[in-house]
Formats: structure tokens, sequence, C-alpha cells
């Protein structure tokens, strides 16, 4: 998985790894050098004993500039995972379709580029070294005991990999716990987000205190299962110590066992020295492991977060072709399209066939569900038909370049994002190169220059998340704006999402107006205003085409669209309060 | 950093001040660490001892008297003991601390949820959600590496230099004092250390703030990115960003990489050893000591290390918790809506509502109200008009104790909003507001949202009086299906459970913001019924965009830049040909443009 994230750079890591290795080599045999240092000191050779002495510091001073390395070395690797690494996710998704990015997966990927990257950037300075070199220490130290003492030194072999086996089962035991509390912590997440983007709701309909009981019961939810893992990862982490402790307390027993078969035979002077220097390299061999097992956990939530940026990996971008074609005119056509969002959903488009010719007014209506907002998402590429072709300027969408295909068409859908600028910023981004009039134009336009007037600077007014207090609609007016001023040939609208307010409605119906019969406009409608302008009505149901015509054929027809009419007519006349006066008369 | 803040535990520092209610338990936790720690270093000694045993038995030097023996068993067992008992005690310590962490965690988020209801609603439409939930959740949860771990590793630490000391200070003072050297350089490298990080902290906290906003605009934008077609530019930005953030940290880094491997150099064991060894030898040849007696340091000074190369990792960490404790203490100080004591209370007199003097100004002075005055008789209908931005949302708010007018004051049937319980206001005025949110829970229970007591039976009742109830009764889990995730609910759908909502609660006042976005026809027609028989015989606000739609209002309330511009009803303010009569003509103009197409 790193090496994926670090692309060219995998040789830092591996040279990271390498010098990681070497320093646990180094370690363990300066230690080592306390045998021969240990044995001449205990039977009185002092200056055998100094000359191992000054191998020891010898050894001490090599492994003290090894280190120095080794951390240049981590936080070079560092540097690359937060370089490179957020390069490669970056390009990888830059590529990814935008049906892609749902609220859902905007946070995820946020989240995994910003902490997530962090994180997993630390972990060779952090959490590599010490585990590294807590594992090679100990191996090197086993061989020295094998030579030394081969039953202690078997033991210690034996013991070596039941110790992982044990380390990678209490992982498990606290990974259910932990998946769940993550779960929860999201959920939590979550209701804390509606707590405060719902709180005028929440708050009016508070009469008893009811309405924050979500929240409670969510962290309430995410306390209990709280406690949970910290018991359970309080008992793998004993039981990892007590792992390690039941090693050291073997080795402890077998070199009794050994003294106990020294009382038997002969107890030389040398024996009891190679006992005190074998009690020695256990209790080195055990604490290096101790250490290992005390950073399961943060191993742990490491490989989430690897596994996090693994999964954003794993979505699949969209194909650019090798050879692209530029689209000839500005019409649209779809030829027996299908669509569904997941393998195990039903089909959201059921072979739709339509044609819009270039500079024509589409109205686009139906239920909710029938498809439209889908349709001109595929107009748009946000994702690729299952079956079938959608075309644009009489070429296949994916035998064009994305930059063709955003040159070509334009959308205004739901409230969409605004960068950190002015106002004036955020249109221009439709069209860098627009000039001052053009930019007032558009303003105008979608309404914006009303907005401006309130603001003491205007169109360069910064737009931040928090900064001036625009509301939806009035975000959604500069949206529109930058829609317009990028001229392209065809308008992609949904009436549906686009128009928050009453205000904002007006705005695309007067858009509309002055556009049609100069570009392809493809509008989703649910205004009488905007169907009475179009040149053809498209009525969708179920994912289908179920009538298609200009609007006078289809009012004739007394089908679905003459229905729709009726509707509209009858909610026109509607008051909130009747008519007092005539209820009286009558 | 703040690691001075244990030692001074009545400061008010906001570490300690958010600590306050499990100080106790946190004590207990780190004494657990600590005597723990302690009784996992006897086998070191236990150890030392064997050893001693060995090279000094008074039994002949073939073999080992059978004392001898013995003794060396009940060092065994007795080292076996304490290393289990004491792993035991470590890990009780380590317990305690996370679930008082869980705890403090639980009764803060608690806290500050009660503390953020009660905050004005501008509160929350000044800051994006997300900030919310990042101070609720993931700053409280930054104090982990400090309630869960700081203080159990603390007492580790303390536990094994008190142990270490007292055992080879009594042993050989000599020895131990140069075998405790390199505690001094740690102390000293670690003070460097995080001096350093914290001069470089402030600098590199805003690198880190603005790239993180890089990444989130990038990241956010990308759909709108992709629309125009500047990928490129964009990834661009995003690229400089990330490489000029790189850069920061490897200059944040670089100065600290240095201590840090002396830090880590220095406490490792072959360190302590060589400097053990090198004056023990010395020792032992000038004749001070008896090479045996070098034993128990080489077997015990190490054990010194762990838990300080501990410690360090922790106070990486610390200076994280203790941002994220200002923060949540700033957030327990939000200031909220002004309450009286509950004795003060009052409750209405009847369901009368009268604006004296009322002006709003809000921070930026946009969209503010200024000198409103007018009266909502009980059954009445008024309603409210006017061009965007004349301040008719803000009257709702006000109305609904979303915040408090800046001067005069609103009453509901005699009595200032501000001396009553928010719950005896929320049982009367109900309100149906355009932006329709429901919150992810069942369709019934976010009918019953205000009203959780609610039968099925008024349930059903309300969704059907909304027109609502044959959709839901449809669906295969009726009304326990998942907003979201069951259902996907139409604009229009939505709408109508919102009336249900308020059909519920039954309110004997409704403030209506009149519901505009679009909807597909058969839906607006629902709504529309469902609307006139929520607001049958109830006082009703009424904030409208369409006039027809209220022309048979008993009052009318034309707003303009926050001032009450005209008001009558609806052939008064005609007659008078100011802003209404102008209003009214240019939506008659749209009206019959349409009906004209729609005719043909």
């Amino acid at each position: 998985m790193l090496t994926q994230l670090l692309g060219d750079d995998t040789v830092l890591l591996r040279r990271y790894l390498g010098l990681a290795i070497v320093y646990g080599v180094l370690s363990g045999l300066t230690i080592l050098a306390l045998v021969p240092l240990l044995s001449y000191l205990l039977i009185g050779q002092l200056s055998v004993a100094t000359a191992w002495l000054v191998a020891l510091l010898f050894g001490i001073l090599v492994c003290w500039g090894v280190r120095w390395y080794l951390e240049q070395a981590g936080v070079r690797v560092g540097v690359a995972i937060l370089q490179s690494g957020r390069h490669r996710l970056g390009e990888h998704v830059a590529h990814l379709p935008v049906g892609w990015f749902t609220a859902a997966n905007t946070a995820r990927l946020s989240h995994a580029s910003t902490q997530g990257m962090m994180a997993v950037a630390q972990l060779p300075a952090h959490v590599f070294t010490p585990v590294i070199s807590g594992l090679v220490t100990p191996i090197v130290l086993l061989a020295a005991l094998l030579v030394l003492h081969p039953p202690l030194g078997l033991a210690a072999l034996v013991a070596l990999p039941l110790l992982l086996a044990v380390l990678s089962l209490t992982t498990k035991l606290a990974r259910h716990a932990d998946r769940a509390f993550q779960q929860h912590f999201a959920a939590t997440s979550q209701r804390m987000v509606e707590f405060a983007s719902a709180q005028a709701v929440l708050r009016a309909f508070s009469g008893n205190h009811h309405s924050t009981r979500f929240l409670e019961q969510a962290m309430q939810q995410q306390q209990r299962s709280g406690t949970r893992l910290a018991c359970l990862s309080a008992l793998s982490a004993l039981l990892n110590a007590w792992a390690v402790q039941v090693v050291f307390a073997v080795l402890l027993i077998v070199t009794t066992l050994w003294i106990n078969t020294l009382l038997e035979g002969a107890l030389t002077v040398s024996s009891i020295i190679s006992v005190i220097i074998a009690l020695v390299l256990v209790s080195r061999f055990v604490e290096p492991l101790l250490d290992v097992a005390q950073h399961s956990d943060i191993l742990r939530s490491a490989k989430g977060q690897l596994e996090e940026i693994q999964a954003i990996f794993d979505a699949a971008p969209l194909a650019e072709p090798t050879a692209p074609q530029p689209p000839r005119d500005a019409s649209i056509e779809l030829r027996a399209v299908r669509f569904r969002y997941a393998p195990h959903e039903p089909d959201v488009l059921n072979g739709v066939s339509l044609s819009i010719t270039p500079g024509s007014m589409t109205a686009l209506i139906g239920e909710s569900g029938s498809g439209k907002t889908t349709l001109a998402r595929l107009v748009a590429r946000f994702f690729d038909a299952d079956h079938g072709s959608v075309l644009v300027g009489g070429v296949d969408v994916r035998a064009m370049s994305s930059t063709q295909l955003a040159n070509q068409v334009s959308q205004i859908f739901q409230e969409s994002y605004l960068f950190a600028g002015s106002i004036a910023d955020n249109i221009r981004f439709g069209c860098p190169d627009a000039s001052d009039a053009e930019l007032l134009e558009a303003a105008r336009l979608a309404g914006v220059i009303e907005i401006v007037e309130r603001l003491p600077q205007g169109l360069d007014t910064p737009v931040g998340e928090a900064g001036t207090r625009l509301s939806g609609g009035e975000r959604q007016r500069i949206a529109i704006a930058r829609a317009l001023i990028k001229n392209a040939p065809i308008l992609l609208v949904d009436e549906a999402t686009a128009a928050l307010d009453a205000e904002n409605q007006a705005i695309i119906t007067q858009a509309l107006a002055r556009l049609r019969g100069q570009r392809t406009l493809l509008v989703i409608a649910h205004q009488l205003s905007t169907v009475s302008m179009a040149d053809q009505i498209i009525v969708l149901d179920e994912g289908r085409v179920i009538e298609q015509g200009a609007p006078d054929e289809l009012l004739a027809q007394q089908g679905r669209y003459a229905t729709f009419l009726g509707q509209r007519q009858t909610a026109k006349g509607w008051r909130i309060t009747p008519d007092k006066t005539r209820e009286t008369a009558q | 950093m703040s690691t001075h803040d244990t030692s001074r535990p009545q400061g008010k520092s906001p570490i300690s001040q958010v600590l306050a209610p499990i100080r106790t338990r946190l004590i207990a936790a780190a004494m657990l660490a600590g005597i723990g720690m302690i009784l996992t270093m006897v086998p070191l000694a236990g150890m030392a001892h064997i050893a001693k045993i060995l090279v000094s038995d008074p039994g002949t030097t073939w073999e080992l008297s059978t004392t001898s023996m013995r003794e060396i068993g009940w060092v065994v067992a007795a080292s076996v003991v304490s290393l289990f008992v004491g792993m035991g005690c470590m890990f009780l310590g380590e317990l305690v601390a996370h679930l008082a962490d869980n705890q403090l965690t639980y009764q803060l988020r608690l806290a500050v949820m009660r503390r953020l209801s009660q905050a004005p609603l501008g509160w929350f439409t000044s800051r994006a959600s997300g900030d919310v939930k990042q101070a609720m959740q993931d700053d409280i949860a930054t104090l982990h590496s400090l309630t869960a771990h700081f203080y159990t590793a603390v007492g580790r630490v303390l536990g094994a230099l008190l142990i270490s000391v007292l055992y080879l200070v009594a042993l050989d003072w000599k020895i131990a004092l140069v075998t405790l050297l390199p505690l001094p350089g740690f102390f000293l490298f670690l003070r460097r250390l995080m001096q350093a990080s914290k001069t470089n902290m402030g600098e590199f906290i805003a690198q880190l703030e603005r790239m993180n906003n890089a990444i989130n605009e990038f990241v956010c934008g990308i759909p709108v990115v992709k629309a125009f077609g500047t990928t490129g530019k964009a990834y661009r930005g995003y690229q400089a960003a990330v490489d000029s953030f790189a850069q920061a940290f490897e200059q944040f880094t670089r100065p600290l990489v240095a201590s840090m491997a002396h830090v880590h150099a220095m406490v490792t064991t072959a360190t302590i050893l060589g400097l053990t060894l090198t004056f023990g030898i010395f020792s032992v040849a000038v004749g001070w000591s008896e090479p045996v007696d070098l034993v128990p340091f080489i077997l015990v000074a190490p054990g010194i290390c762990a838990p300080l190369l501990l410690l360090h990792t922790l106070l990486h960490d610390l200076g994280s918790a203790v941002g994220a404790a200002q923060r949540v203490m700033a957030l327990l100080e939000t200031p909220v809506l002004s309450s009286i004591p509950a004795d003060e209370r009052q409750l209405p007199n009847d369901h009368e509502v009268r604006f004296e003097n009322v002006s709003y100004v809000y921070d930026n002075a946009q969209n503010g109200l200024s000198n409103l005055n007018f009266t909502l008789p009980p059954g009445s209908v008024t309603a409210v008009v006017g061009p965007s931005g004349a301040g008719k949302s803000t009257l709702a708010r006000l109305m609904l104790r979303f915040f408090d007018p800046t001067q005069g004051r609103i009453t509901l049937g005699g009595v200032d909003l501000r001396h009553m319980e928010m719950s005896t206001l929320y049982q009367r005025i109900g309100f149906v507001l355009q932006d329709v949110r429901l919150i992810h829970a069942s369709i019934g229970d976010n009918i019953a949202l205000g009203r959780p007591s609610a039968s099925q039976q008024e349930i059903e009742d309300a969704a059907r009086a909304a027109n609502i109830h044959e959709r839901i009764a449809a669906l295969p889990h009726g009304y326990r299906s998942m907003v979201g995730e069951d259902i996907q609910l139409s604009g229009g759908e939505q709408q109508r459970i919102s009336i249900a909502r308020a059909m519920l609660l039954d309110p004997p006042l409704l403030v209506l913001d009149e519901a505009t976005a679009a909807v597909d026809a058969s839906n607006e027609l629902a709504i529309q019924q469902a609307l006139s028989r929520l607001t049958q015989g109830r006082t009703l606000v009424i904030i409208s965009h369409h006039l027809n739609s209220i022309m048979h209002a008993d009052h009318i309330l034309v707003l303009d830049g926050g001032k009450v511009a005209e008001q009558g009803d609806h052939d008064q303010l005609l007659a008078r040909k100011g802003l209404y009569a102008r209003l009214w003509a240019l939506e008659e103009m749209t009206n019959s443009l349409q009906s004209k197409v729609a005719a043909c």
C-alpha cells in the first residue's frame, strides 16, 4: 500500500527500512559485546574487559550515528508521503467521475488527504523505528543465546513466532470493538452536523427538550462502545504484555533448571558466569519485545488509515480517449441508454433514446424518481452509461476529452461550491478572459447585482464559508452567473434543485427566455413558465420516455403532459386563506 | 507545552479546568501505573540477586547449597508473581484512565450540546456545520492522548525512576550517579526539542491550516472544476499548496531531527550500559567494588529507558490536547440567550402576539429590522410581503426566538418572550419554513419530532391531513422507513412531512414561510391542500412571495429595508398605489403572460 502511495519514491522507503534493520542489528551486536566483557570482568581480567568496553563504547557511537541517519531517512519518507503521496492522490481523484463526489465520499476524501496522510507520514519516525529495531535486536540476541546455551536459545526461538501469533490474535480481539466504535463515532459526527445544520427545526420542535434526543442517544451509544473498546483494548494490551512476560518467565525457569543441572554436574566459575550472562541477555531479549507489544494499538489504527486511502485509490477513474474527437455541433442525442447507480440496484434509465437539435429548447418533465436528473447528469458525463451511448455534437462523450466536453456543456444544477475569493472571482471562474462588461452582464442576468448592491465591497466581497452572510439562494445565484458567463453552446438546467427560492426561480426563467434560440437548452422543468417556452417536451416515467413532441401536439394527445398542465393551472389559483367576503356572500 | 499543569492542579489552566471531574481517577490511574511499573522491575533485581547468590554461595565451589537453591527458587517465584501482578496493575491503571477519558468526553459533549442549544441561532448560521462537529467531536477526542495516556505514562516514569534510583543508590551510590547521568541530558534535549517545536509551531500550524483549506477546496471544488474544464489549473494550485507544505514540514522537522536522534540515542540500553560499565570497571580497578556488584546495574538501569521514551512520544501530542482543551472551554462559554430564574418565569395569558418597538441588527448590519410595531390578534391571518432582503425571514425568526431583539420586545399573551420557558413558547408557536429539514430517523419519528409521546394513530392522522399518509403506508417499512436510507423523498414529499410535523404539534400560532421551491405539479397541489387544512383555526403569520395567494389575509405588512413600508388589507394597499400596488401589478403581468402561453 505504501509503495503505491510513494511510487518512484519507494526507494526512500526501502533505504529507510534497510537502515532501520541495520540499526536493530547494530544495537543487538553492541549489546552482545557485554558477553565477553562480563565474562572477563567476572573472572577479574580487567584489561581484556576494558578492551571489550572500548568495543562497546565504539558500538554505542556507531549506533548513535546510524540513529541520526535513520531519523533523517524517516523524515524523508514522511515528506515523500506528504508530497508525492498527496500528488498521486490528487491526480487520481482529479480523474474520477463527477458522480463519485457524493457528500460521503467527499468527506472521506478530505479526511484521508489531510489528517489521514498526516498520520501515515508520521508512521516511519514514530512507529516503524521502534517496532523494527524492537524485532531485529532480539533476533540478534537470540543467535547469541543459541550459541551460549542451546536449550535457552531454543526456548527463545520457539517463543518468538508464538509471541507474534499471540500479538496478531489479541489485535483481532479489539478489532471488532474498534470497528464498532469507529462506526458509532461516525454516526455521532453525522448527528452533530445535523444538530448544527437542522438547528432551526430542532429548536422549534423542542417543546420538552425532546428534539436533542437523537444526538443524545448517539453520544450515549458512542460512550458505551467506547467503554467496550477501552476494556477490550486494555485486555488485549495486557494479554500482549503477559505473553511477553510468559516468555520471560519461561526463560527464567529454564535458566533455573540449568542451574539445577549444574548442581548435579561440575559447577565451574565459567558456567556460573554464563548463567549470569544468560540472565542479562534474557532481560535484553524481552524488553524490546514489550515495546513492540505496546505499539500494536497504533499499528492497528495506522492500518485503518491506510485502508481508507487504499479505498479511494480503488475507485475507477473515467477513461480518457487516446485520440479525442471534438463535438461537431450543439446537438444532444441519447441512444438506448441504460443506467443504474450500483450493480444491485434497479435501472434508473431503461433504454432512453432521444434527440435534441442545436439551438432548441427541451423541457424534461416527470414525477420525482423518473430519471430526469440522471439523464442530465449523463449528458454532463457525471457517469458513463451502462449500455447505449450519449452523444454531444454527434460524438460519443467517451470519445472526447473532458475539456472538450466541459467547453461544450454548461450546467446549472444544485447549489454548487464557491471558491474562496471574491464574488467577481467566482463568476469569472466560468470564463477567466471575460471583460468587465461581460462580468456585469452575467451578474445582472443572474440577479447577483441585487445582492452586491447591499454589500459595501460590492462584487469584490469575499465569499467564505463562514464569511459574508450569503444565503443558499444567493450563493446559487453566483453559481448561475458563473455558468452563464461560460457561454457554452449547450446549457443544462435543473429547476428543482437550482431554484431555491422564488427570486431564483424568476431569474432562471428570465435567463432561459433570453438564451432561447441562441443555445441548446435542456431543462428539468417544474414551472409552467418554463414549460411554455419549450420547443420540445419530453415526459419521463420510470426511466422511459413516454411522451415526446411539441407542446401543442402533446396537449392534443390528452396524456401525461395534459394532466401536468391541468395540475399546474389549479395550483396557480390557490389561496392560502379563503376569500371571506365571497364566502359570506354565498 | 504545559507539563507544568500537572504540578499545579489548583491552577486555572484550561487543562485542569477540563480535567477537574476526573482528577481523582487520573491520580489513581497514575498511581496504579507507577506501582505496576515498580513491580515489573522486581524480576530484574531478582536476577541480580540470583547472580549474587551464584557467585557468593557459601557452600563449596563445586556445588550450590540447598539453601541457596531454595532461595533461588523463591526469588524466581516472587519475580514471576510480581511481574504478572505488576503488569495487571499497569493495565488496570490504563483501563481506569481510558474509562475516565470516555466518561469525561461524553460529559463534555453533552455539556457543549446543552450550551449550544441555548445559543442564539445566529451562532449556528455563522458557522459551517462541519466546524461545529469538529469542535464537539474531534477537538474533544484530541483530549484522549492527555487523559487516557499522559498521566499513566507519568506514573510509570516516576515509578521506574523512584525504584531504580532507590535500589541502585542503596547498592552503590557512586555507580548509581554515573548510571543516571543521561537523565539530565535527556530532559535537557527534550526541553530544547519542545522549545524548538513551540517556537516554530505557530508558523507550522498556520501552514497546515492553509494547506488543509487548499486540499478541502480542491476536493469540494472538483465537480465544479471539471464542469468548467479547468482541472489542470486547479490541480496545479493543489500541487503548489502540497509542495509548499511539504517544504514547511521539512523546515519544521529538520532542526528537531538531530535533537530527536540525541534524545533517542541517549536513553537506549547500550548507552546506559556503556556509561555504567566504564565507571564500573574503573571502580573495580581501584578496588571500590567487586565485579559482581555491577550485575544489578547492568540488569536494572536500562529499565528506565522504555517509560522515558513513552513520555517523549506523548509530550509530542500534548500540545494539540492543550489547544483542544482551550477550544472546548471557550465553547462552554458560548454566549446564550438570556434566561431568567425558574420562579420568575411566566405563562402567557392568551395567544396574542405583539411587537413593541422591535429592532434587530445583525453583526454585519445587513437585513436588520428597525422599530417594528404591530399586533397579531388571536385567530387572525397576517401576511408579510416585500422584496428580497427586506427582513421578512428575520421577523419570523425573532418570533420563534432564534435570537432576541436588539431593542424593544415581543410579547406572547402579554409576556415577554424572554420571560418564559423555551418549551412554553414552542408548545404555542409552530412553524413550517421553506427550508425543510428532515432528520436522519424514521418517518414516524420525524413527524413526532415535537411530540415523541404521540400515538401511532395521532401520527397517521397528521400524515393523512398532510396528504402524505398513503405514500408512507405504501412503503415496505411504512412509518418505520428510515429517511434517506429506505426511502429518498422528493422536495414536495419532504414539505408534506414537515406539515404533518406541525400538524401533530397542533400549536395555536403558526409561522409559515411559504414554500416556493419548485416541486412537481401533483406535489404542489397536495401541499396546498395540506397547508389549507393546517392553517384552519390558527393565528397565522405567512411570509409570502406570491401576493396572489395571500390577497385575502386580514392584514398585510409590507416590509422594505427592515421597516414597515405599508400595512392594511389588500384593497386598502392597492388604493395607496405604493410598493404593494407595484408588486401586485408586476405579478399580474407575469401571470397573464404564462396563462396566455398555457392556453394555446
